[in-house]
């Protein structure tokens, strides 16, 4: 468990801001910090991460104290076992995949964990080779595995796959969720794509001004009902007319154009813009392979 | 949208489906999700339920509906029938309370169905979403 109440006067474009966060993650559990850029949330991850240093606050993590302002305690970041993964990879070019991974490790350590990185993140074919020669999707890969080398307790991602295209994506989510598993481990998320937010969160954090607005499951904080549904896509509403009973909607979901019928309860709230999460039973679709 | 509640009374499961028997006030209903209570804990004998299915998938029915395969059937009175040129809405008194029903105009007038006959409104099992 990671208990986190802190407190920092930050600087920002729009001026001052006092980061107020009081919050308690569970172990194991996938938390997403969702909200606007500016709101604190790269900040939050820096003072877990000792790399920024609070006015106050405590952290415990799995009752182990990493700051205790009044207590004057405060771990430097190479003791806090936590593992980072930026939106750009910042690997070492002169070095091959492998020895980036060899590198995190300190001296005398074990070196199967390298192996076992390799082979779960699916870079033995990468092994060899140097960052230029990789793809932005290998390159975070590879950036994910050496984060994992020391064994964190906690795994921060700070919009790892924000600058990669969907379908690239959607495999280093799936990456992210193995090891995760796979490692047991705590793993903080900064993500501001509603669909990445809900396949992957066990809990979400909204960030609004320095402060929690609200917290909890994904439906919870998106405010839609949970449903048995399987197929489920979150999307953005182009068009809205009405017709009879029904609205047709037209909504844009990924790269593809879909219409629908809402009925008039669902319907009477929706507006072009509005952000939303269609489900239909996962019996009724016809499928037909392509190409 | 439809929404009732309902308890759980029975869990079949097999493989990756499971086949729920629910009852919502005095009427059986079945439902059939792509889970099982490892990957759904709400999925429990004697757990309440929200049932969900839309108007559009609600079918109507007058006279003996012994012999339909349908597995969610509500007895009732029209209560109300909106008419438009393609689709009528219609709203049915039932024993679990009003279920509203979007059938074509053209079965509205081929069934003959006005205000106050008796009819029976039914679902697919495969159509009803459940939430927690």
């Amino acid at each position: 468990m990671i208990e986190i109440d802190i407190h920092k006067k930050l600087k920002s474009s729009q001026g001052e801001m006092l980061l107020n966060i009081q919050t308690t993650i569970k172990k194991g559990d996938l938390v997403t910090l969702y909200g606007n850029s500016g709101a604190g949330k790269t900040s939050i991850l820096r003072i877990v991460a000792g790399l920024l240093q609070p006015d106050s606050g405590k952290i415990n993590v799995n009752g182990k104290t990493w700051l205790n302002t009044a207590k004057k305690i405060n771990l430097k970041p190479q003791k806090r076992k936590v593992g980072f993964v930026f939106q750009d990879y910042a690997l070492f070019p002169n070095m091959t995949v492998k020895e980036n991974l060899l590198f995190a490790l300190n001296k005398g350590e074990d070196n199967s964990i390298v192996n076992h990185l390799v082979e779960i993140i699916e870079l033995g074919e990468l092994q060899n080779r140097k960052p230029q020669t990789l793809s932005g999707g290998q390159k975070q890969r590879v950036a994910l595995a050496r984060a994992l080398v020391q064994k964190p307790s906690i795994l921060m991602l700070d919009e790892p796959l924000s600058a990669l295209d969907s379908e690239i994506r959607f495999k280093l989510q799936q990456y992210i969720l193995n090891v995760h598993k796979e490692y047991k481990l705590t793993t903080l998320l900064i993500s501001h794509d509603i669909s990445e937010i809900i396949r992957m969160s066990d809990k979400v954090l909204q960030i609004e001004h320095g402060k929690i607005t609200r917290q909890g499951k994904p439906n919870e904080v998106f405010n839609y009902t949970g449903l048995s549904a399987k197929f489920q896509f979150t999307g953005t509403i182009i068009e809205i007319s009405k017709q009879d009973f029904l609205y047709i909607l037209s909504i844009r979901i990924g790269k593809d154009l879909v219409k629908v019928v809402a009925d008039e309860t669902e319907g009477e709230h929706l507006k072009a813009g509005d952000k939303i999460v269609v489900s239909a039973k996962a019996l009724n679709p016809i499928i037909q392979k392509i190409g | 949208m439809n929404i009732l509640k309902g308890i759980i009374e029975k869990l079949t499961i097999h493989g990756k489906l499971t086949l729920i028997n629910l009852k919502v006030k005095d009427v059986l209903m079945s439902a059939i999700v792509i889970d099982t209570p490892d990957t759904a804990p709400y999925l429990k004998t004697g757990n309440e339920i929200t049932v969900l299915f839309k108007e559009t998938e609600v079918i109507m029915a007058t006279g003996n509906t012994d012999q339909i395969s349908l597995r969610n059937k509500f007895y009732g009175t029209i209560d109300k029938i909106e008419t438009n040129e393609i689709l009528s809405k219609l709203t049915i008194n039932t024993s679990v309370g009003k279920i509203k029903s979007i059938i074509t105009t053209n079965a509205v007038n081929q069934l003959q169905l006005k205000k106050n006959i008796e009819v029976t409104a039914m679902v697919k099992t495969n159509e009803i979403m459940l939430s927690e």
